[in-house]
This record gives structure tokens, sequence and C-alpha cells, in this order.
């Protein structure tokens, strides 16, 4: 499968912060969507900074349509949605102003699909953006990063401004935007439900580290929680132990095979978690 | 470039439109008193044209304050262009204020005849308002990527008084150059040399802020 989005051994270090991305290395296929997963500093603006350009990465490499992406590379950029958590666009502009200026910006800038979408959306034209509630400027983002017709949507927290009703007409908007076979979404969330109901991979990362990159799938109905006792825990595979969190007297051991571990381990019970919790595990547990 | 130039006309609008009002009331005082008091006119001609171009510098600041400085980036044009529209937007309102200043002496010297000594004092006043307004750009646009965003107040009050100062040490150096009394050929003379002067600092300020620009991360 042909990839739209190619990152390879990425870093990045910040003179005056500890942090740091290391190595990031991952893929988005075309035709789909790619849940970005990590906690608050995790690297997720970073590692999309790096791939937009507004961050120079230090290392690595990263293709956008199968080419790496300069500032001159103008024609890659038309081919590409963004929306950013909170402010995207000035507060002092209505939807109008915005549709004029994306106008001169964009070559495939579409007037009446975008005003399509401030119908559909219930977002006022004529009114200031400053006026609009948080769910209405993201709305406005996501109206306006689509009518450019773009193949790869970038999206970075886009969906944390919006309640659930929302949030679910937006994931049904997105669904629909990756029917066509060529076009793929980067959703970079906190909202593990919204990853849940339409991601088809979703890459893990912490502290600027990628743990994993995982098929929802496999995710689902493969990895699984062991809650162990502390005999339990001593008596399993260190092989099959992805990381663990010990909580009271109980171990929660994340698996990435529940079946197999089920045969295995017969009197430890076998939980299939969210990806809240696959997270927590990641993130805080330890690894053998 | 379109677009670029509707974002910074957006910018500018609404401090340009309160400006605007403002020097439509003072253009009608200042053409309705007798020209008794030159220093009127001259401060009306000054003011228009700085205060313009001083109106879109200041707007940048307003972009800064929300992500659509990053979001930008990720549009289909170059870093390049988007400073070269901010110059472009810094000349345009710059003309709108010479408009202003314009027709303010025009009517001026026509309802209460030429209020200074020499013709060519209303000249030397277009000169160091478009000097004072190129300056400005020049030293204000570098700064701003150089020193980030959030010092632009303090970068345009620096901006505005080495502009000033710039124009006044040219105008010493040309008070040197050709020493009193100047003759009308000398006067126009030492006005050419303050513009070239600005407009060349103006033009080399561009590559600059260019350069300083492709080193922004956001």
């Amino acid at each position: 499968m042909e990839n739209i989005l190619e990152l390879h051994q990425v870093s990045k270090t910040f003179p005056k912060s500890d942090f740091s991305l290391k190595n990031v290395t991952f893929s988005l296929p075309y035709g789909t969507i790619l849940g970005f997963v990590g906690e608050n500093g995790a690297g997720k603006t970073t590692t999309i900074g790096c791939i937009l350009n507004t961050i120079s990465k230090d290392n690595g490499t990263i293709k956008l349509f199968g080419k790496e992406m300069l500032d001159t590379d103008t024609n890659l950029r038309e081919k590409i949605g963004v929306v950013y958590d909170g402010d995207n666009f000035p507060v002092y502009w209505t939807a109008k102003q915005l549709s004029e200026v994306m106008g001169g910006l964009y070559k495939k800038w579409d007037n009446s699909l975008f005003h399509k979408y401030l119908e559909d959306f219930h977002l006022p034209v004529r009114q200031k953006i400053r006026h609009y509630s948080k769910g209405m400027t993201m709305k406005l983002a996501i109206a306006a990063a689509l009518a450019h017709h773009p193949e790869l949507l970038i999206l970075d927290e886009a969906t944390s401004g919006l309640d659930p009703i929302m949030r679910d007409e937006m994931l049904d908007v997105f669904l629909e935007f990756v029917q066509e076979e060529n076009h793929s979404i980067l959703l970079s969330s906190h909202i593990t439900s919204d990853l849940e109901k339409v991601a088809d991979y979703i890459t893990f990362i912490h502290n600027g580290q990628l743990l994993m990159t995982v098929s929802r799938n496999d995710l689902i109905y493969n990895y699984a929680v062991l809650r162990c006792r502390e005999s339990q825990f001593l008596a399993l595979d260190p092989n099959d132990i992805l990381s663990f969190r010990k909580r009271d007297l109980q171990i929660d051991v994340l698996v990435s095979d529940g079946k197999d571990a089920q045969r295995k381990y017969k009197d430890v019970v076998v939980d299939h978690v969210s990806i809240d919790e696959i997270m927590l595990l990641l993130v805080k547990g330890e690894r053998v | 470039m379109r677009g670029l130039l509707k974002n910074n006309f957006y910018a500018a609008y609404a401090n340009v439109k309160v400006f605007s009002i403002v020097m439509i009331l003072l253009g009608i005082f200042v053409v309705a008193m007798d020209n008794k008091i030159p220093s009127l006119i001259i401060g009306y001609l000054l003011l228009a044209m700085i205060g313009f171009s001083f109106n879109s510098i200041a707007s940048l600041r307003k972009e800064s304050s929300t992500k659509w400085s990053r979001y930008k980036l990720t549009a289909p044009i170059k870093r390049s262009a988007i400073v070269q529209s901010y110059f472009l937007s810094l000349l345009l309102w710059l003309i709108v204020g010479m408009v202003f200043a314009g027709i303010g002496v025009a009517m001026s010297i026509m309802l209460h005849g030429y209020p200074f000594d020499r013709n060519t004092d209303v000249f030397m006043l277009f000169v160091l308002g478009i000097g004072i307004s190129l300056f400005m750009g020049a030293i204000f646009f570098p700064l701003f990527y150089l020193g980030g965003e959030e010092r632009n107040e303090v970068f345009l009050v620096i901006s505005l008084l080495c502009s000033i100062g710039l124009v006044m040490g040219l105008s010493t150096f040309v008070n040197t150059l050709f020493p009193a009394p100047m003759s009308t050929v000398q006067i126009i003379l030492g006005g050419i040399i303050i513009l070239a002067c600005a407009l060349i600092v103006f033009i080399l300020a561009y590559p600059l802020t260019v350069s300083l620009y492709y080193k922004k991360e956001y």
C-alpha cells in the first residue's frame, strides 16, 4: 500500500527546553485515517509542525505525496488541509472575509462548497469570528480546511472544542472524506473515543518518542489487559508483556494478543479495554 | 499575493477606518483655518503619511495573537511572499497617506494661498513623510521576526523613533553638504538623497526580513 505521508527517523531538539522529538517513524497509507495519540506535551504538535514545515526538523525525512516538502513546494500544500486547536484565524474576520482571503491563497478554493459547509454547520457568514463559540470556530476551521479540495487532512486536536453530537457529525464528515481512495487524515486527538470510531491506525507517542503504531482492529480485538495478582504476574512470560502497572494488590499487564494470553494463563482475568486504558498503561506503565 | 494583501488589509482595516475619520476631521479643521499657522499643515501632512504607514505595520500584532501566523505557513504560499505582502501593504497605505496629505495641502492652498516661504517646502515635507515611513518599515519588519512577536509594541516605538532620527540625521548631512543659503536645485537634490537612502534601506530590509522569517518556527 502506498503512503501519502511518511516519517522516517525524524528528530527535533529545542535548545531552551528539555523536550525533544526522538527518531519518530510512521506512515499514513492512502485512504486511511491515522489517529495520533499522546498526553499533553508528548510531541504531537511538534511532529505536525515538522510535517508542515512550520518547525524545521534536525534529522530524518518526511515525505508528503512521495516528496520532501520545501517552502517552495506550494503545489504540495495545495493538497493539504490543516486544522489546529483553538483560533486558527484572526478573530476580527467574518467567515465571508475568511473566504475572500482563502480564495486568494488556494487555487482550488471552492466558495460554494465553503458556503455549503457554513450552512451545514449553522455558521453565520457575516458575524465576526470573535463572537463564535469555541465549537463554532473549530467547525469553521474544518470547513475552511475542506473547501479547497485537499487530499490530506492534518487535524491537530480538531474535535476538542466540540460537544459529543457535533463531534459525531464531524467524524462523519471525516469518514466521508476518506471515501475517496486517495484521501487520508492524520488526526491528533486526546479524545480517544473519537479515534476508536474512525481511525484505521493509531500511533502512540510519549515524551517525544513513538511507542507504537497499531491498527484499530488489532487494538480492539487483540490487545488486552491481564488483571494479575503478584504471583500470577511473576509467572508470566516476559515476552508477552508490553507494559505493566501496579495498582494496590493488582497488576495490570498490557499484552498484544489477548486470546493467546487467555489460552496460556487460564487463571488470569483478561479484559479488552479502551484506547484510553491502553494509553495509560503505555505511558504510565513500566517495561520488563 | 491577492489573498495575503486582503489579509493585511483586513488586519489594518479597523484601525485605519478610525484613523481615516480622524484625518478627515483634522483635514477639514486645517483647511478651514487660515494658513497663518503653517505648522498645522506641516503636522497634518506628516501625520497622514506616517500615520497610515504606522497603522499598516501595527496590524501585524493582531495576527500574532491567534494561530494564523502558523496556519498561513501551511497554505500554498512561500514565506518570502508573506514578507513581500507586508512590504507592499506598507507602500499601499503610504500612498493612501500621501493622497490624504496631498488633498489637505491642495485644498488649503486653493482656499488660502501658499502657506510656506519656498516652493520646495511642500516637496520636502513629502520627502520627510515618505522617508520616515520607509525607514520605519525597514527597521520594524526585521525586528518583528528577530525579536519575537510579543515585543511588537516596543519595536513599533523603536522603529518610529529610529526612522525620525535617521531622517533628521540625513537632513543634517544634506545641510552640511549644501551650506545655507541652499538653491532650489540643492534642496531638491537633498530631498532626493533622503528618499534614495530610505528606499535603498527599505529594499535591503526585504531579503534580511525573509532570511530571518525562514528561521522562525511556529
